[in-house]
């Protein structure tokens, strides 16, 4: 104990208290916690792109077919082969079905919240929220942090970049929760398919030239050197000068500003993503974890099908994700980077086995697909099924805690770490999750 | 793990080969050098082990002759006079068998007796689930949140939280998995026992050792039968612990003696069973028999000790090293009260308080602190040519006199009281806070203002109060929300199981709800609602379906079902007696103006966050009462101490310190404050989406207006009940919009804007370069602003090199914070 005592020095103390949201106890724990599995995870950063279906994604169009169900259930989509024996999706994903090896889905994910809120709060966060589920424009209500700000506390980056970024928007409940602002998400707010896409606030301002900017920077580093000496003590001019620090590395970093500018991607690549927010999205996002980006996380609204659902698929959604996601795939194996970058395709929950009078499906949790590829992950397969309404899991369930779990250890952060709250309170990373080990 | 190792001082040190016992000789010999050991007194005054497995922990203290006393416990050497009743085991007794003999405790050339009594040593104590078997889970960690304790259990095997259900934990145990937990034929057999050992795999590890007191109680329990124990069996009623607050050295020790009085009066020794936390491991750290061990780091520490939910605290206290003896404490002036009771613990712990700041420096912190406005240069040139000897009480005066003082705390109790437009609507928002404004424009008494808020009934479209009950809609979120803002009462933690670190159970919290079940909330149309309360309605414990008395903390039920209740809770939380009101209000305030509560986070007033300061924050609480809870008359004392007009540099002794307001602790300017002051300098003012033109940003009252600057410079959300949701945090998006945003670099080079018009009057560079520091940082240029303009100037136009000058200054750390 006396030992335990005189471990930390006083630097070393002042460091850690100014880490996040966390205090010195609580910091020293998750180190601890960290160190214990550093051995597993030593060998390389493996990185995550996570993609949002927004609305909810219709696992029985897409993933989970059920030919043989009435027509009102079944809808208009037909199975068709894929490059892995056995192995259906829907006659809508053409693209996809030739990249089913380096696929696995899970077809029998299950929860039980309906509402959009709670389960962007479920799906983001591996965690049920209590409460309403109404968290519109509340960028850091979560009751938990996001997966992504979970990577970004546990680990950082090696490179200029933000940990964690967020593309084009903010998706809610993707925040950091009580692990603090300090591991929010970097938000592009631009859409990388719009011809003006820019980063917001990592360029100059048109008037400023950048010789103009180094006399700045210069003139503030002299006015700041003064400030820093006399106020050492300060953890917050302490801490704010390293966010200084890495916003001007970001500013100046040339891997980073080479790794926003997707303008540089030959037209021939771009054209393969597509032309569309989610293909120049992923197209971004590659470039993003090549650049040593530890978390992106893709944002990809209107899949609500409340009404019309098909045409909704036919016509909007599905060609867009249909082209962006085999581009991906392949583009990421054959720069070699597949088999250290997570891919997953996510979404709030499925859709209702019968379809609506609106000729829509509704909100449906009781079983959906979520997609995993890349990370050395036993792919061209799929975990789970569902009964013959596509309704219920009927072998494997698999639920978000499962899959929350699965991705930290994916990304070499174990999952029943234990945080603490700002009231004391000890939460685990995933409550209860198992890692799914039919993929891993 | 501590090894317990029996010391005797004997002259010479001479060296035992475990770590502890060096530790304690280290301790000794150096606390030789520095004084000699006067005389011992040991605690308790008598031993009394009533049955096979009680113990007792002896405290050992030494008085030095300059009055510090000392630990020592662990170095004393203990003779049992008949051996064969008792023995002692470290600074611990134990019985062997009935009888009557005494003690005798040495130590450092003192020494004195006591009585010894063993009785009941034949036969181990019936064993009582609830008292004896609970209490070890907990002490084992089993019932923790992380562990068997949370929701869904671990692994199949579930306890309540913190043990706050021993029927269900005792159906868990013996009725839960076919019975195989526990195994009375074979009590080692028992899979709760084998788990605990961990002879079979156990996912938390081995839980406690073979042979143990703790192993042995299990065992006991599984062989008597697995009793539930009498429902009349006594209870644990008090919890004392011995010492209350020591101060130690570097690398000292202290063990602290936990005692229990049960209901019955029968008294215990816990102190092995007790569990212990610390408040800040860098300090002080405890191990798991009350051993406190102290590092390096001067500082403070609380040492919470909770048995069964009742908790008490040891403060232990860590002065730097040379100070004072070597040096001589300087005389420090002080202006009032809150100086002389700041300089009594400063120079307890050897830390001497920073020079006074400058004027410059106390003007800009005056207004930013109180208005959340940053002064304009005139007004700085004003005061600091002003020769009066009492301008800055004068200026303190001025200061909260005016408009912005309302605005700006308007804001920050909208945040306590979460005025949210997403939440109220437009029309409520701007009604609560408005009707929140006028209070504090008044400066209408605190308490009255509060007592207005927690009765309102009536429209809420047109009685802004009212809709505090819009925004909290169950009696549980206004049990929470209230309990914590006005009380510096956290209840959250009590309305699903007893609260770790405090005595609230879940009756105080549906005691409290009780009194805001039956709010009504009847819709009148256009976002506006009628609010009034229908009468008393006790509320329920929903799990355990049980009827809970309405009843203030700590108070008698509400007998009365006629009228409104909440006209009896408003009058006990504002009444003067009432130990948390002006307590919480007082260390708000003294959060705002010294950047740390007392008490911190500020509104957790338990007895286990004590503060650091008690007789400061007694005193503040007494002012406040005294006052009749005018604000500003507390404000006055504050702002005029000697204490908050310190410099924010260290010096060579408080450089560290940061919970004893030796200097003044910098800080960043809120998220609108920082936007305000963003405009005031480049003269270019914000356009807010449906205010008037010239609103400022701390005026707003819409909490949801878009805006990227005070979104990411940690505008809070107003979903929990305390300013904890306002993050200073940085983040690199800040820091990047500081220095590129497109929408400062337009107010910078704005036409209109402040540097074009200084550029325009002809003001020759060195008059730039001064309206611009004074506007920006509140002082005039020092050597290094003058440098750096001067090379700017030199290298380009007037207008690039003003815009420039300007852009270096507002993403300066003086500009950015508070200092």
């Amino acid at each position: 104990m006396s030992n335990a005592c005189g471990r930390f020095s006083r630097r070393g103390v002042l460091r850690l208290g100014s880490v996040g949201g966390l205090s010195l106890a609580e910091a020293l724990r998750w180190q601890q916690a960290t160190a214990a599995e550093t051995p597993a995870a030593a060998k390389k950063d493996v990185n995550c792109i996570f993609i949002f279906l927004l609305g909810g994604m219709p696992h029985q169009d897409l993933w989970d077919l059920k030919p043989d169900a009435p027509a009102e259930i079944r809808g208009d989509f037909q199975p068709i082969s894929t490059a892995v024996p056995g192995l259906q999706v829907s006659d809508c994903l053409p693209g996809v079905a030739q990249v089913t090896d380096k696929l696995a889905i899970l077809r029998g994910m299950t929860h039980t919240d309906s509402d959009h809120g709670r389960g962007f709060h479920i799906m983001m966060t591996g965690v049920q929220a209590t409460g309403p589920g109404d968290f519109n424009g509340n960028k850091n209500n979560n009751q938990h942090p996001s997966l992504g700000s979970m990577v970004s506390r546990a680990g950082g980056t090696k490179s200029s970049l933000p940990p964690y970024i967020s593309v084009p928007n903010f998706i809610d409940s993707g925040g950091p929760s009580f692990l603090g602002a300090s591991h929010a998400p970097f938000v592009i707010e631009s859409d990388p398919a719009s011809p003006e896409f820019s980063v917001r606030d990592i360029t100059l301002p048109a008037d400023v030239t950048d010789q103009r900017s180094r006399r700045r920077q210069a003139a503030l580093r002299h006015i700041n050197d003064f400030e820093k000496r006399v106020s050492e003590a300060s953890k917050q001019v302490q801490s704010l000068d390293t966010f200084y620090e890495k916003a001007y590395r970001l500013m100046v970093s040339q891997e980073a500003k080479e790794a926003f500018d997707i303008h540089r991607e030959p037209a021939t690549v771009r054209e393969r993503y597509g032309n569309t927010s989610l293909g120049q999205c992923c197209l971004l996002a590659r470039r993003l974890v090549e650049a040593g980006c530890r978390f992106v996380t893709i944002e990809n609204g209107h899949w609500d099908t409340h009404r019309k659902n098909t045409e909704s698929l036919r016509q909007l959604l599905v060609p867009a994700f249909d082209r962006a996601l085999p581009a991906l795939l392949v583009d990421l194996a054959q720069s070699g980077l597949l088999d250290s970058t997570l891919v997953v395709v996510s979404t709030e929950f499925g859709r209702t086995p019968r379809i609506n009078e609106l000729a829509g499906r509704d909100h449906w949790p009781g079983a959906f697909s979520v997609c995993l590829a890349g990370a050395g992950l036993k792919t061209g397969q799929a975990v789970g099924a569902t009964d013959k309404h596509a309704a219920y899991v009927t072998d494997r369930p698999t639920t978000p805690a499962d899959l929350a779990a699965t991705i930290l250890s994916v990304l070499g952060i174990d999952p029943q770490t234990t945080l603490y709250t700002p009231l004391g309170r000890p939460v685990p990373l995933v409550n209860g999750g198992k890692t799914i080990h039919e993929v891993i | 793990m501590m090894v317990s190792t029996r010391f005797h001082l004997l002259g010479c040190l001479l060296a035992i080969a475990t770590a502890t016992a060096l530790q304690a000789a280290d301790n000794l010999a150096h606390e030789s050098t520095t004084g000699s050991v006067r005389s011992i007194s040991v605690e308790p005054r008598y031993v009394e082990l009533s049955s096979s497995n009680r113990q007792q922990y002896l405290l050992v203290s030494g008085q030095m002759s300059d009055g510090r006393l000392i630990d020592l416990s662990r170095v004393a050497r203990c003779d049992v006079a008949d051996s064969k009743l008792a023995r002692v085991d470290g600074h611990r007794v134990v019985g062997i068998a009935n009888g009557e003999t005494r003690l005798t405790i040495s130590a450092a050339g003192n020494a004195l007796e006591l009585p010894v009594r063993v009785a009941g040593f034949d036969r181990y104590p019936p064993v009582h689930f609830a008292n004896d078997i609970v209490p070890l889970f907990s002490r084992l960690g089993c019932n923790g949140g992380g562990c068997h304790g949370k929701a869904t259990g671990q692994n199949g095997f579930k306890l309540s939280v913190f043990g706050f259900d021993p029927v269900a934990d005792y159906g868990a145990l013996v009725k839960e998995a076919r019975g195989r937990r526990v195994f009375p034929a074979g009590p080692e057999r028992s899979l709760v026992v084998e788990k605990a050992l961990a002879e079979v795999p156990h996912g938390g590890g081995r839980r406690m050792e073979p042979g143990s007191t703790e192993h042995e109680l299990l065992l006991e329990w599984i062989k008597q039968g697995l009793p539930v124990g009498n429902s009349d069996a006594p209870r644990p009623a008090r919890l004392y612990v011995s010492p209350n607050m020591r101060v130690l050295r570097f690398g000292g020790e202290q063990q602290i003696l936990a005692t229990v009085v049960f209901s019955d009066g029968a008294v215990r020794d816990v102190t092995a069973a007790a569990l212990y936390a610390t408040n800040a491991a860098s300090v002080a750290e405890v191990n798991s028999t009350g051993l406190v061990g102290v590092g390096h780091v001067p500082g403070e520490a609380a040492i919470t000790v909770n048995y069964m939910g009742l908790v008490a605290a040891v403060q232990i206290l860590v002065p730097r090293p040379s100070a004072p003896d070597s040096d001589p404490y300087p005389s420090i002036r002080a202006n009032n009260r809150i100086d002389e009771l700041v300089w009594e613990k400063l120079r307890n712990l050897g830390i001497v308080p920073s020079g006074l700041a400058d004027d410059a420096t106390f003007l800009r912190r005056l207004y930013l602190d109180t208005l959340g406005t940053l002064p304009t240069s005139d007004e700085v040139r004003a005061f600091l040519c002003n020769p009066s000897e009492s301008k800055r009480s004068e200026q303190i005066e001025r200061v909260l006199a005016r408009d912005e003082y309302a605005d700006f705390w308007a804001l920050k109790w909208s945040d306590v009281l979460l005025v949210d437009r997403k939440a109220l609507g437009d029309r409520g928002a701007y009604e609560l806070h408005r009707w929140l404004r006028q209070q504090l424009a008044a400066n209408r008494p605190y308490d009255a203002w509060v007592r207005e808020l927690l009765t309102a009934s009536g429209n809420s479209g047109g009685y802004g109060p009212t809709n505090l009950y819009r925004v909290l809609r169950t009696p549980e979120e206004l049990t929470r929300a209230v309990s914590q803002a006005f009380l510096g009462i956290r209840l959250e933690c009590a309305q699903c199981h007893h609260h770790p670190f405090e005595r609230w159970s879940q009756d105080d919290f549906y005691g409290l709800a009780g009194f805001f079940n039956g709010l009504e909330r009847k819709p009148l149309g256009a976002g506006r609602d009628l609010v009034f309360h229908s009468g008393l309605r006790d509320m329920t414990i929903p799990v355990f379906n049980r009827v809970v008395p309405t009843h203030v903390l700590d108070g008698r039920p509400l007998t009365s079902g006629d009228g409104d209740p909440r006209q009896r809770l408003a009058q006990w939380m504002t009444e003067p007696g009432n130990p948390w009101f002006a307590r919480l209000l007082a260390n708000r305030l003294w959060k705002q103006f010294f950047g740390r509560g007392l008490v911190d986070p500020e509104d957790d007033l338990r007895s286990t966050n004590p503060a650091t300061n008690e007789p400061l924050l007694s005193y503040l609480t007494q002012q406040v009462v005294a006052s009749g809870f005018d604000v500003k008359t507390i404000m006055r004392q504050m702002l005029a101490s000697r204490t908050y007009q310190l410099s924010s540099a260290a010096n060579a002794t408080n450089a560290d310190d940061e919970r004893n307001f030796s200097h003044y602790y910098v800080r960043r300017l809120p998220a609108e404050v920082l936007l305000d002051a963003i405009c005031d300098a480049t003269g270019a003012p914000e356009a807010f989406v449906g205010s008037p033109p010239g609103t400022r940003a701390i005026e707003l009252w819409d909490n949801r207006l878009p805006s990227y600057f005070l979104e990411i410079f940690g505008r809070p959300q107003r979903n929990s009940p305390c300013e904890c949701g306002r993050s200073s945090e940085p983040t690199m998006s800040q820091a990047l919009h500081l220095m590129n945003a497109p929408e400062i670099e337009r107010k910078i080079s704005d036409p209109s804007g402040r540097v074009a018009r200084l550029v325009q009057s002809g003001a020759d560079p060195s008059a730039i370069v001064e309206e611009l520091c004074l506007v920006a940082i509140g002082r005039a240029p020092a050597e290094r602003e003058r440098q750096v303009a001067e090379e700017l100037f030199a290298g380009g136009s007037n207008q690039d090199a003003a815009e420039d000058f300007l852009w270096a200054l507002l993403n300066s750390y003086d500009f950015l914070f508070t200092h």
